[in-house]
């Protein structure tokens, strides 16, 4: 599909490693016979001279997170390394493929992060929804157990149970607790207390997966690939009015261009491009001018938008962006875990106001309030949920004004329901399909 | 010396001790830091409703201020100073009345309301909401006694994390997600817990009201009363409102060292029995045809020529809840005036306990607790379980030796336990001795009125060390006191009559005790001085209309050995019982001050060492620790303790084990919506002795002693040790002590 190299589905060669002994024919657990023979601040220190970051959507560096960790002697506690499996941002699915392709890849991170910060135990919080995943990962792990590979370290897997807010890392971990999943507040930070409030390094799947082939390529190598700042691969979910969706690992600093016309196959013959979400839901929206943006931490944030968990979302020509304003702010509404009163109710009251634009019943003054609104949730809220949804409805009326104010003047919908947000934030019908067979499988 | 720190907020320095939260560094500076969620009382802030956002010198977000602390050179702007702080707080009141109803008219909460009065001074003066409000049904009953208007709610989760860190009931929870979130009760089950009341209190809107209050007052036509609970001995704090003269609820008035601001539901919610349907306000005697109405003139002869008539063979019940000075009039009365003669307590009482005094807060502060003891501690003081909570919470050792404790004693063998404890090599004595904050808490009858425990304490060498207390959890609310101030009424010996010519009872839980039934059946005459007609029909020749404790002045020492002052809230409607008694001890000759602060004097002198009621002030201190001396084998001066009932007739391989529950007694059984706070009609079983007899949860069973037997419902409690049927007071009718457990037919 590409020129490029892969580096987490490396060996895969499109399909999927899932038997044991097929991983290690193919160089398989190599990176963790050489971490477990390194001192665990010597992994840290390769982690960070290889410029990982993290591929959850905040992009902070991995070995630095790690070394936040206190270590064993400092802090008489159990250190806990919990991965945050409980993929959910619409527009993203690269986890699940990394989960359902590399399997011992991941697992094999796992053991390798353990290893570093010094912890024999692993909390796999995964997407209630991710059955299939889940059964993969619990078969890869059988075999790892029998081939006496996880050296005393206990790997946990948690099933979610269906809420998105459990991506946040400290709700993951008040979920996980057996609580109600909310997140707490900030300090103190997970490395210090998360878990059992125990040190704990809380990580995305695909970051773990990447630790894995960090040791196999050498720090040094691995930073080769990508861009300064963004370096190594990336798995960029595509989706939306594109020929060909799906997951595709390219380096950082691809531009969309590229991603979308000479990997994705361009928009559908016959539509336009219009818009471009460049890292899931919760990053600002792009307009068709900005497709040569290239896809990378410091390009994104250049351009007021910001590579989150790099799904990347194609919008053309048919798509009314009320209508999208409404469909994001409907899932952050319904997704808000209600402990903090700007989320709680500013969600709602933004999908409201929305509504009544797509109606055809709001005023110049609603058009202000919209926004007002958002103003108010930003940067007032206890995590970024809120937050999300108030910058991408800004971002939308920002790049997509005079579409707003159509349906002000015009008085309802200027599409007349010819609008379409086929695949848009949302399982197409062949993604929906596909869903309800993973589900029943 | 904490280690100190120093920042600036609203640009003025403020030095605070390292740890300090900011809303509480803005306190010291005068600065007020607005909020709805953060109650530091209920555990880690959660920082939910978003109301302290304040702005942070090198951070660029608005910060809630309840959840950091103060570090050293800190810039702090609140709402005063910064407009971004300023529009934050009016942000968060704009999404809080987004969906609010604004019924503040009909609202119980309106005028007394902290979203009223923080909207006033922060919020917009106008909604910008022109779209449809979330509804939901309402009012949703959570109990009898709370009514939930979840449009109201601005979910602060106060009361959830009341249920889960404090009360550590679970019962109240937050489900859904989101705008749709609500509080609700687990599986919508009654919110039965003992101290359930507080989340009343805890709301600070109008979500959470009373059943007993709503829609009975205005905040600005009531008063505020403050006084102090006698529901047990703890002695909580409280204010009672009062409308038109009449008590329409009970408050907290937090004590930080007694009740930290909780009260149980016994404490607030029972003041109706003031207007129970058989309330007497008119003495009654005995005629041919059965009670008639008695002049007080007449009644008062009647008095005077019963007691003359059975001058020096005269026996008194005693309450244990009446006031110091009550008891003291009584005293001087009955044994000033008319010669040596005896009374009765539920309990025994000593004054060992005094060595070991420390305040009710320091419970949560130990690093050990140990319980001994027949009753659970909440049936007795319920407020003195929660501290034991927090001590748990805190990390202490919490070691129970009762019946259902995790270390399993029989009923009756505390004192035993209390040896054992003190033997050098006992592990758990070893770790008493050791620690530097370590309590004992006696929890049911018996132990000498908490003499075991003194023994216990002096033994553990505790009189050398401040941070270590031991309690005794007396059965009513001024056990003690009373019977000092018995004792202090006259120098005589005490005798026992034999016949009985007249029993005075003073007070409903003495006329409410079988015990005192069993008396009043040996006396040729009996006078009772109870508020309810129920109680003392049956059987009293002269019946005294009593005050209710919240229409008394004077003065109870609660379980600490605090003496606290009580406040007539409401007029009674009778007269007071002082004011009668100094009319009748002054034809015998005794002369008495008619009112409370004129007997306090006099009693004061006599038993708390010339205290005046001046030192007790609004929220009164501890005294000072006395000299320890060793319990006397038996009380000779004070009242005796009441026998039980006579063990004489062993059919049974159970062992009878009654007591007393805290929502019990006259008070209680006259307040409908407290039924159901009230234990079942169940006896429990442990585990072994339940399926020895082919007994499981829920079948009806007989219990049978000799000639006497009640059908109950079983309840197996894996935690009872074995041999014991144990069954709340008001269930056990007749049972004699040792009983049978079968399958009823």
């Amino acid at each position: 599909m590409s020129e490029h190299p892969e580096i987490v589905f490396a060996g895969t060669d499109g399909g999927e490693v899932t038997e044991i002994d097929d991983y290690r024919a193919g160089g398989g657990f190599s990176a963790l016979a050489k971490a477990r023979a390194m001192a665990p601040d010597d992994v840290i220190a390769e982690l960070e001279s290889s410029g990982l970051r993290g591929r959850g959507g905040a992009f902070f560096p991995t070995g630095r997170k790690w070394a936040f960790v206190p270590k064993p002697d400092q802090l008489d506690k159990p250190h806990y390394l919990v991965v945050n499996a409980d993929e959910s941002e619409p527009g993203t699915f690269k986890d699940r493929e990394i989960m359902l392709r590399v399997p011992f890849r991941f697992l094999e991170g796992c053991l390798v992060a353990a290893h570093a910060i010094q912890s024999t135990h692993v909390f796999v919080y995964i997407r209630g929804e991710y059955e299939r995943e889940f059964e993969v990962l619990r078969a890869s792990l059988e075999a790892m157990r029998k081939a006496d590979l996880l050296g005393g370290v206990t790997i946990v897997l948690h099933r979610g149970a269906g809420a998105y807010i459990c991506g946040e890392e400290t709700a993951l971990l008040e979920s996980l607790e057996g609580h109600l999943g909310q997140p707490r507040t900030k300090p103190p930070f997970p490395a210090i207390a998360g878990l059992y409030a125990a040190p704990t390094a809380v990580n995305n799947v695909e970051s773990i997966a990447t630790v894995t082939s960090v040791l196999e390529l050498g720090a040094e190598e691995y930073a080769k690939l990508g861009v300064e700042n963004s370096t190594g691969t990336r798995v960029f979910s595509l989706s939306g009015d594109v020929v060909s969706p799906g997951n595709y690992e390219l380096p950082h600093g691809i531009s969309l261009r590229e991603l979308i016309y000479d990997v994705g196959g361009g928009v559908p013959a016959g539509r336009e491009l219009k818009a471009i979400i460049p890292g899931g839901s919760s990053t600002p929206i792009l307009t068709a001018d900005e497709v040569d943006t290239k896809l990378d931490f410091d390009s994104l944030v250049a351009v007021g938008s910001g590579i989150g968990s790099a799904g990347v979302i194609v919008i053309d020509d048919r798509c009314c962006m009320v209508q999208l304003g409404i469909r994001v702010s409907q899932f952050y509404e319904h997704e808000s875990c209600g402990k903090c009163t700007p989320c709680r109710v500013g969600t709602r009251w933004l999908t409201q106001i929305l509504q009544k634009i797509e109606d055809g019943r709001a005023s110049q003054a609603d058009l202000d309030l919209l926004l007002s609104v958002c103003d108010r949730i930003l940067g007032k809220c206890l995590c970024p949920l809120g937050d999300s949804d108030a910058i991408v409805v800004m971002s939308y009326v920002a790049k997509f004004r005079d579409e707003f104010q159509a349906h002000i003047d015009e008085g309802g919908c200027p599409f007349h329901g010819e609008s379409s947000l086929e695949g848009i934030l949302a399982p197409s019908a062949m993604h929906a399909g596909h869903a309800h067979e993973v589900t029943h499988a | 010396m904490p280690e100190l720190v120093t920042a600036t907020i609203d640009d003025r320095r403020v030095e605070v001790p390292k740890g300090t939260g900011i809303v509480e560094a803005a306190q010291a500076a005068g600065i007020e830091i607005p909020v709805f969620c953060y109650e530091p009382r209920l555990g880690d802030p959660v920082g939910a409703c978003r109301m302290c956002l304040v702005e942070i010198e090198g951070m660029p977000k608005l910060q809630a201020a309840c959840t950091l602390t103060v570090t050293d050179g800190m810039v702090v702007r609140t709402a005063e100073t910064s407009s971004k702080a300023a529009d934050g707080q009016s942000a968060t009141l704009e999404f809080i009345l987004v969906n609010h109803p604004l019924d503040c008219p009909v609202c119980d909460k309106g005028g007394e309301c902290p979203l009223q009065d923080l909207t006033f001074r922060y919020g917009p003066g106008n909604t910008r909401m022109t779209l449809s409000k979330l509804t939901f049904d309402k009012p949703i009953p959570v109990s009898p006694l709370i009514a939930l208007d979840r449009e109201r709610c601005i979910l602060c989760y106060r009361c959830t994390r009341f249920s889960e860190n404090v009360a550590e009931d679970g019962l109240l929870i937050a489900r859904n997600r989101g705008a749709a979130t609500e509080i609700a009760t687990f599986e919508d089950e009654p919110y039965s817990s003992p101290f359930s009341g507080n989340v009343i209190e805890l709301c600070p809107v109008g979500a959470l009201t009373s059943t007993l209050y709503r829609f009975q007052a205005r905040p600005w036509d009531i008063q505020d009363v403050p006084t102090v609970c006698t529901g047990c001995a703890v002695g909580c704090n409280v204010s009672a409102t009062i409308r038109e003269g009449k008590v329409k609820r009970v408050l907290s008035r937090n004590h930080p060292e007694i009740d930290r601001g909780w009260l149980c539901d016994k404490g607030r919610f029972t003041y109706p029995h003031l207007q129970a349907e058989d309330r007497i306000t008119t003495p009654l005697r005995r005629g041919r045809k059965g009670l008639v109405e008695a002049s007080w003139p007449e009644a008062l002869d009647l008095a005077e020529s019963m007691l003359r008539e059975a001058e020096g063979s005269i026996v008194t019940a005693l309450s244990g809840s009446e006031t110091t000075e009550l008891a003291y009039a009584l005293g001087r009365l009955l044994r000033g005036g008319l010669g040596a003669h005896s009374a009765v307590l539920p309990e025994a009482t000593s004054d060992a306990l005094e060595a070991f005094r420390l305040p009710l807060s320091g419970i949560g502060e130990a690093e050990i607790v140990v319980i001994l003891g027949d009753d659970p501690v909440v049936e007795r003081a319920p407020i003195v379980d929660l501290w034991i909570k927090e001590a748990r919470r805190n990390g202490a050792e919490i070691v129970t030796c009762s019946p259902v404790g995790a270390k399993q004693v029989e009923p009756g063998g505390a004192a035993e336990a209390c040896r054992e404890l003190a033997a050098p090599r006992n592990a758990i004595g070893k770790r008493l001795r050791a620690a530097e904050r370590a309590v004992l808490v006696w929890s049911g009858p018996g132990g000498g009125g908490g003499a075991r425990i003194a023994e216990l304490a002096h033994e553990l060498g505790f009189a050398g060390k401040p941070g270590c207390g031991a309690f005794h959890l007396p059965a009513t609310a001024n056990t003690s006191a009373v019977a000092a101030a018995w004792a202090a009424a006259s120098d005589g010996d005490e005798s026992n009559p034999e016949p009985i010519e007249l029993l005075v009872v003073s007070g409903d839980e003495a006329a409410a005790d079988p015990n005192v039934r069993a008396l009043a059946e040996q006396a040729e005459r009996v006078i009772v001085l109870t508020m309810f007609h129920e109680l003392a029909a049956g059987w009293a020749d002269l019946i005294l209309p009593a005050t209710g404790s919240l229409e008394r002045d004077g003065t109870a020492m609660n379980l600490e050995g605090r003496v606290q002052r009580l406040r007539r809230t409401v007029p009674p409607p009778c007269p007071d019982e002082l004011a009668w008694i100094s009319t009748l001890a002054g034809r015998f000759g005794v002369e008495l001050p008619p009112h409370a602060s004129g007997v306090f004097a006099e009693v004061a002198g006599r038993v708390f060492r010339d205290l005046s009621l001046d030192d007790l002030g609004p929220h009164a201190p501890l005294p000072a620790r006395h000299e320890y001396s060793a319990p006397a084998a038996a009380t000779s001066a004070g009242p005796a303790q009441l026998s039980t009932f006579e063990d004489e007739h062993f059919v049974g391989a159970l062992r009878l084990h009654r007591y007393r529950p805290l929502f019990s007694g006259p008070a209680v059984e006259r307040v409908p919506e407290l039924a159901f706070q009230r234990p079942p009609a169940e006896v429990e079983l442990s585990a072994s002795d339940a399926e020895r007899r082919g007994i499981a949860s829920g079948d009806a069973v007989l219990v049978r002693s000799n000639g006497t037997s009640v059908e109950l419902r079983a309840h197996v409690n894996r935690k009872l040790v074995e041999g014991v049927a144990r069954i709340a007071d008001e269930h056990a009718g007749e049972l004699h002590a040792a009983v049978e457990v079968v399958r009823a037919p």
